[in-house]
C-alpha cells in the first residue's frame, strides 16, 4: 500500500527528535528528563525504519531493535540511580547536582 | 732578529699573565721585579730587532713575519703578523726603553700601596698592547691593540677605584676614547668593503685607485680614532681629568706612549692621509689649534699634574701639526724627545709629590730646590727640554717642526708657521711659571712642615730612572743636527717619505725666532713671579682659561644632559609602567581570564545538554557537508 | 480507497505521536508525563506497523510500553514525583539557547538529509509480505548480525547487575 514517503516520516521524526531535545535541556525533574531521552530515542527508531522500509533493508529495522534493548537497559540503570537519589535525601532537581561546578 | 721583534711583544705579555696567576702567592715587591724585567727584556728584543734591522740593506728594511691566520672569510684574511720596519723598530724602543725606566720607577712610587700586584699586571698588560699596537703588520691588529690600551689606561686611571673622581675620570677616558674606536672602526670597515683587505702593503697599494670620497671618509675615520686617543681639540676634555691615576701611570700612558699612538697612526697610515689631502690638513689645524689651547689654559692651572698634562696635549699638537704637513721623521722624533723630558717632568713631579706626602697644589710648594736639589736639576732639564733651549732635546725636534711649516708655505703653512710661533711663547711661559712657582723663592710653610720628614728625595729605583732621563733629555736630540747629520730622519724617512723638508737656513732661522719667543716667555714668568702675581692679570680671561674654555661644560650639554633625560624618561616611561605593570598584568591577566573561563563551568546538566546539542549540530554539519 | 485509509491514519497516527510527546515535555506531574509516554509509543507503534514493522511494533508496545514503561510507573509512584515548576530556575538566556539548539537540530536534521539523499527518498522499494515479520528478523539476527545480538544480550545482562548493585547498597547507607 502507498502511504506517505520517507520524507513525511523524516519531518515527524525530526520533530520528535526537537520535542525529546527541549524536554531534556529544560525540564528540571530526572524522571521526566529521562521520559524525554526515551521520545528521542524513539524518534530515531522511527527513522531507522523508515528508511529500512524504503531501502527494502532490514538492518535498520535489527538496528531499531538493538536500539529498543539498549534504551531498556538504559532506562532501568537511570531509574535506579533516582532511586539512589532519593533513598540519600536529595532533592530530585537537576539543578540542584551542581558538585561539577567551577 | 725577528725572533727579538716577537720577544719584545710577548714579554710583558707574559709578565702580565705571570702576575696575574701568581696572585697572592708573590710578594708585591716581586711583582714589580717581574713587571720590570719583563719590560726591560722586551727592550732587549727591541735593540736585537733593531740592530738587526739597521744590518739590512735599505730595501730590505720591511720584515713581516706571520704566527698564524687569525681569521678567513672568502677572499678576506687577516693574520697575526707583525711588521719590522724603520718605523716600528723605533717606536718600540721608545715603548719598551722608556716604560721600563717608569715600570723601574714605579716600584719605589707605588711601594706600600694594598694593590701593587695589580698596578703591575695592568702595567704590564699595557705595555704589551702599546708594542701590539706599533708592532702589528695590519689594521685590524692595530685597532686590537688599540682598544687594549684604552681598556689599560681605563683599568690604571681608574686604579684607585675607591676615590670617586677616579672612576669618574676612567669612565670619561674610556667613553671618549671608544668614540674614536668607533670612527676607527668604520673607517676599516670601508676598507675592507673598498680594497678586501687590511694589510697596510694591501691597503697602500690599492689607495690610490680608490675613490676621492671614499678615501677622504677613511682618513676621517682614522684621524678621528687618532684625535680621541692623542687628546686633541674637541675630543681633548678626557686627559686632564686622567691625572687621577697614579703618576707613573700619567707617565707612561699619558704621555711617553699612549697618547701618542694618533700620531704613529697618522704616520703609518701616510699614503691613506696623502691620497686624502684634505684630511691631513685638518689634523694639523687641529694639532695647532690644540696646542695654543691647551698652552693657554696651562697658564692657568694650580695642580702640578695637570699643567704638565696641558703641556703633553700642546706637544702632541705640534706632533699632529707635522704630521698634518707630511713632515713625518721630524713628528716621530718629537715623539721621541718628547717621551723623554715628559716622562722625565712626570716623574720628577711625582718625586715632588711623594716628598711631599701627596700633596698636587703647587700654591703650596715653593722653594724646594733647596729641600730636593736632585729633583729640581731633573726638573729644570725637563723644563728647558720642552720650552726648547738649545742643546737640549726639545730644541731640534720641535724646531724641526715649526721651520717644517715654514716650508709647506701658503696660506696654510703661514698660519701654522704663527701659530706654532706662539705656541713657542707659551709654553716657555707656562713651563717656567710653574718650575719657579714649586722650586724657587721662599720655602713655603707646607714645605717646612714635610721637608724635615727626613727620607732623603726618594728610593733608588725612583732616582735611577730619573737619572737616566735627564741624560736622555740632555743629549737626546742630538740624533737630529740639521746641516750636519740627521741619521734619525734618514731612518724614519725610509718607511714614510716626507712631504716637506726645510732647508737649513730656514731650520736655524726659525730656531732663532722660536728660542727668542721662549725666552721672553721665561722673562715673562720670572718678573711675574718676583712680583708675586700671575701671569694672566685680567679676571674675564682667568676664567675662561680656567674653565678650559667651558669644553665640560658644552659637552656636558650637548651629550651628557640629553642622555640622562632620555634615561630617567625611558625609565619612568617605558620600563617602570610597560614592562614592570606588563608583567603583572600577565599575571592577574591570565587569572581573569581563567575566572572567566571558569564560568563556562555551571555544573548544571542542563547547560552540559544545551553544549551538547549545539555540538552535535556542527558535527552533523561537517560530517555530512564533507562527505 | 486503501491509499486514502492509509493516509488517514498515517495522519492520526503522526499527529497523536506528536502530540503525547509535547505533553510528556510540558506536563508538570511526573505521572501524567509518563502516561502521555505511553501513548506516543503506542502511536508509534502503529507507525511501524504502516512501515511492514510488524515484529518492531509487538516488540515496542510489549518491550517499552509493557515492561519499561511500567518500571516507569512504579518509580514515579514510589517517589512521589514532586510536581515543581517545571521551567523555572536555571542560568539566564538557558530557555533561548535551548530552543535555538533545538530547532537547529531539527532542522539540520531534515534540510541535511534531504539534501544528501533527496532524490533516493520518493520511491520505496518492493517488498515482499513477509518484510519485518519475525520469522525474517530471527533469520538475520542469528546469522548476517549475529554479533550485535550477542552484545545486546550483554548489554541486558550489565543493566540487570548494575539495577542489583544500585539496589542493595541500602544497608550501607542507612547505617552511615
Amino acid at each position: 500500500m502507498a502511504g506517505p514517503d520517507v520524507g513525511w516520516y523524516l519531518i515527524v521524526s525530526a520533530i520528535l527528535f526537537g520535542i525529546g531535545a527541549l524536554g531534556v535541556m529544560l525540564r528540571r525533574s530526572p524522571l521526566v528528563v529521562l521520559l524525554s531521552l526515551e521520545i528521542m530515542l524513539n524518534a530515531a527508531n522511527l527513522i531507522l525504519i523508515a528508511f529500512s522500509r524504503q531501502q527494502g533493508n532490514l538492518d535498520g529495522q535489527i538496528f531499531a531493535l538493538a536500539v529498543m534493548a539498549v534504551a531498556a537497559a538504559e532506562v532501568a540503570i537511570g531509574l535506579g540511580l533516582i532511586v539512589a537519589m532519593a533513598r540519600r535525601r536529595l532533592a530530585l532537581d537537576v539543578d540542584q547536582a551542581d558538585a561539577l561546578r567551577g | 732578529m725577528i725572533a727579538g721583534a716577537w720577544i719584545c711583544l710577548l714579554s710583558p705579555l707574559a709578565g702580565a699573565v705571570a702576575i696575574t696567576l701568581a696572585g697572592t702567592r708573590i710578594s708585591r715587591r716581586t711583582a714589580g721585579w717581574i713587571a720590570t724585567l719583563a719590560t726591560f727584556v722586551a727592550f732587549a728584543g727591541a735593540l736585537v730587532a733593531f740592530f738587526g734591522l739597521r744590518g739590512l740593506n735599505p730595501d730590505d728594511r720591511e720584515q713581516m713575519s706571520t704566527a698564524y691566520t687569525w681569521l678567513a672569510v672568502g677572499n678576506f684574511k687577516v693574520d697575526m703578523q707583525i711588521l719590522l720596519d724603520t718605523l716600528s723598530s723605533t717606536m718600540m724602543l721608545i715603548v719598551s726603553g722608556v716604560g721600563g725606566l717608569i715600570v723601574w720607577y714605579s716600584m719605589g712610587y707605588m711601594a706600600g700601596d694594598d694593590e701593587e700586584r695589580r698596578y703591575f699586571a695592568y702595567m704590564s698588560l699595557f705595555v704589551f698592547s702599546m708594542l701590539l699596537l706599533v708592532q702589528a703588520g695590519n689594521f685590524l691588529l692595530m685597532l686590537v691593540g688599540w682598544g687594549l690600551v684604552g681598556l689599560a689606561s681605563y683599568l690604571l686611571i681608574g686604579f684607585w677605584h675607591q676615590r670617586a673622581e677616579a672612576v669618574a675620570a676612567a669612565k670619561k677616558a674610556f667613553v671618549m676614547n671608544a668614540f674614536g674606536d668607533a670612527t676607527f672602526a668604520l673607517g676599516l670597515v670601508l676598507l675592507v668593503w673598498k680594497t678586501g683587505t687590511l694589510t697596510f702593503s694591501g691597503v697602500f697599494d690599492q689607495v690610490g685607485s680608490l675613490d676621492s670620497t671614499i678615501v677622504n671618509l677613511v682618513a676621517l675615520g682614522l684621524l678621528g680614532g687618532a684625535v680621541a686617543k692623542s687628546a686633541q681639540i674637541p675630543l681633548h676634555t678626557w686627559l686632564p681629568d686622567a691625572m687621577e691615576g697614579p703618576t707613573p701611570v700619567s707617565a707612561l700612558i699619558h704621555a711617553a706612549t699612549m697618547v701618542t699612538a694618533g700620531v704613529y697612526l697618522l704616520v703609518r697610515a701616510s699614503p691613506i692621509f696623502e691620497a686624502a689631502p684634505d684630511v691631513q690638513h685638518l689634523a694639523a689645524i687641529l694639532g695647532a689649534v690644540t696646542l695654543l689651547v691647551a698652552g693657554l689654559v696651562a697658564l692657568v692651572q694650580w695642580d702640578i699634574k695637570r699643567v704638565i698634562a696641558y703641556s703633553t696635549m700642546s706637544q702632541i699638537g705640534y706632533m699632529f701639526l707635522a704630521a698634518g704637513l707630511g713632515a713625518y721623521g721630524y713628528a716621530i722624533f718629537h715623539l721621541m724627545t718628547h717621551a723623554f723630558f715628559k716622562a722625565l717632568l712626570f716623574m720628577s713631579a711625582g718625586l715632588v709629590i711623594h716628598h711631599l706626602g701627596g700633596e698636587q697644589d703647587i700654591r703650596r710648594m715653593g722653594g724646594l730646590h733647596r729641600a730636593m736639589p736632585k729633583t729640581h736639576v731633573a726638573f729644570l732639564v725637563g723644563t728647558l727640554a720642552l720650552t726648547g733651549i738649545p742643546i737640549f732635546a726639545g730644541f731640534w725636534s720641535k724646531d724641526g717642526i715649526i721651520s717644517s711649516a715654514l716650508a709647506t708655505g701658503g696660506s696654510l703653512g703661514w698660519t701654522l708657521y704663527v701659530a706654532a710661533l706662539v705656541g713657542a711663547f707659551l709654553t716657555g711661559a707656562y713651563s717656567f711659571r710653574l718650575y719657579f712657582t714649586v722650586f724657587r723663592g721662599p720655602e713655603s710653610d707646607f714645605v717646612a712642615a714635610h721637608a724635615h720628614e727626613g727620607h732623603g728625595e726618594g728610593p733608588r729605583s725612583m732616582l735611577i730612572p730619573v737619572g737616566v732621563l735627564t741624560v736622555l733629555a740632555t743629549i737626546g736630540g742630538l740624533v737630529v743636527i740639521p746641516g750636519v747629520w740627521e741619521p734619525f730622519l734618514t731612518w724614519i724617512d725610509e718607511t714614510a717619505e716626507p712631504l716637506v723638508s726645510p732647508t737649513v737656513a730656514q731650520d736655524y732661522g726659525t730656531s732663532a725666532i722660536a728660542v727668542t719667543l721662549a725666552v721672553i716667555g721665561y722673562y715673562l714668568a720670572h718678573r711675574a713671579f718676583l712680583a708675586g702675581r700671575q701671569l694672566v692679570a685680567r679676571p674675564e680671561i682667568w676664567r675662561v682659561l680656567e674653565r678650559k674654555f667651558y669644553f665640560d661644560e658644552l659637552y656636558d650639554a650637548l651629550f651628557y644632559r640629553p642622555a640622562a633625560a632620555l634615561s630617567v624618561n625611558l625609565r619612568t616611561n617605558v620600563e617602570e609602567p610597560v614592562i614592570e605593570r606588563s608583567l603583572d598584568e600577565i599575571g592577574s591577566g591570565t587569572i581573569t581570564v581563567g575566572d572567566e573561563v571558569a564560568r563556562a563551568q555551571t555544573g548544571l546538566l542542563r547547560t552540559y545538554a544545551v553544549a551538547l546539542a549545539f555540538a552535535v549540530f556542527i558535527l552533523v554539519v561537517v560530517f555530512v557537508a564533507v562527505r | 480507497m486503501g491509499n486514502v485509509l492509509v493516509w488517514v491514519i498515517w495522519f492520526v497516527a503522526a499527529g497523536a505521536c506528536l502530540g503525547t510527546g509535547v505533553a510528556v515535555v510540558s506536563l508538570t506531574n511526573p505521572f501524567y508525563s509518563a502516561l502521555a509516554l505511553i501513548g506516543n509509543l503506542a502511536s508509534l507503534a502503529v507507525l511501524f506497523l504502516l512501515l511492514s514493522a510488524e515484529f518492531l511494533a509487538a516488540a515496542q508496545v510489549l518491550v517499552y510500553a509493557g515492561a519499561v514503561m511500567v518500571m516507569f510507573l512504579f518509580v514515579v509512584a514510589y517517589l512521589g514525583g514532586r510536581a515543581d515548576a517545571p521551567w523555572a530556575g536555571g542560568p539566564p538566556l538557558l530557555r533561548a539557547a535551548a530552543i535555538v539548539a533545538a530547532a537547529a537540530l531539527l532542522v539540520e536534521v531534515v534540510v541535511v538529509l534531504g539534501l544528501a539523499w533527496g532524490d533516493e527518498l520518493t520511491s520505496p522499494a518492493d517488498v515482499s509480505t513477509s518484510f519485518g515479520s519475525p520469522a525474517e528478523i530471527g533469520e538475520i539476527f542469528l546469522t548476517d548480525h549475529l554479533l550485535a545480538f550477542e552484545i545486546t544480550s550483554i548489554v541486558l545482562l550489565v543493566a540487570a547487575v548494575g539495577g542489583v548493585v544500585l539496589g542493595t547498597t541500602r544497608e550501607k547507607e542507612e547505617g552511615a
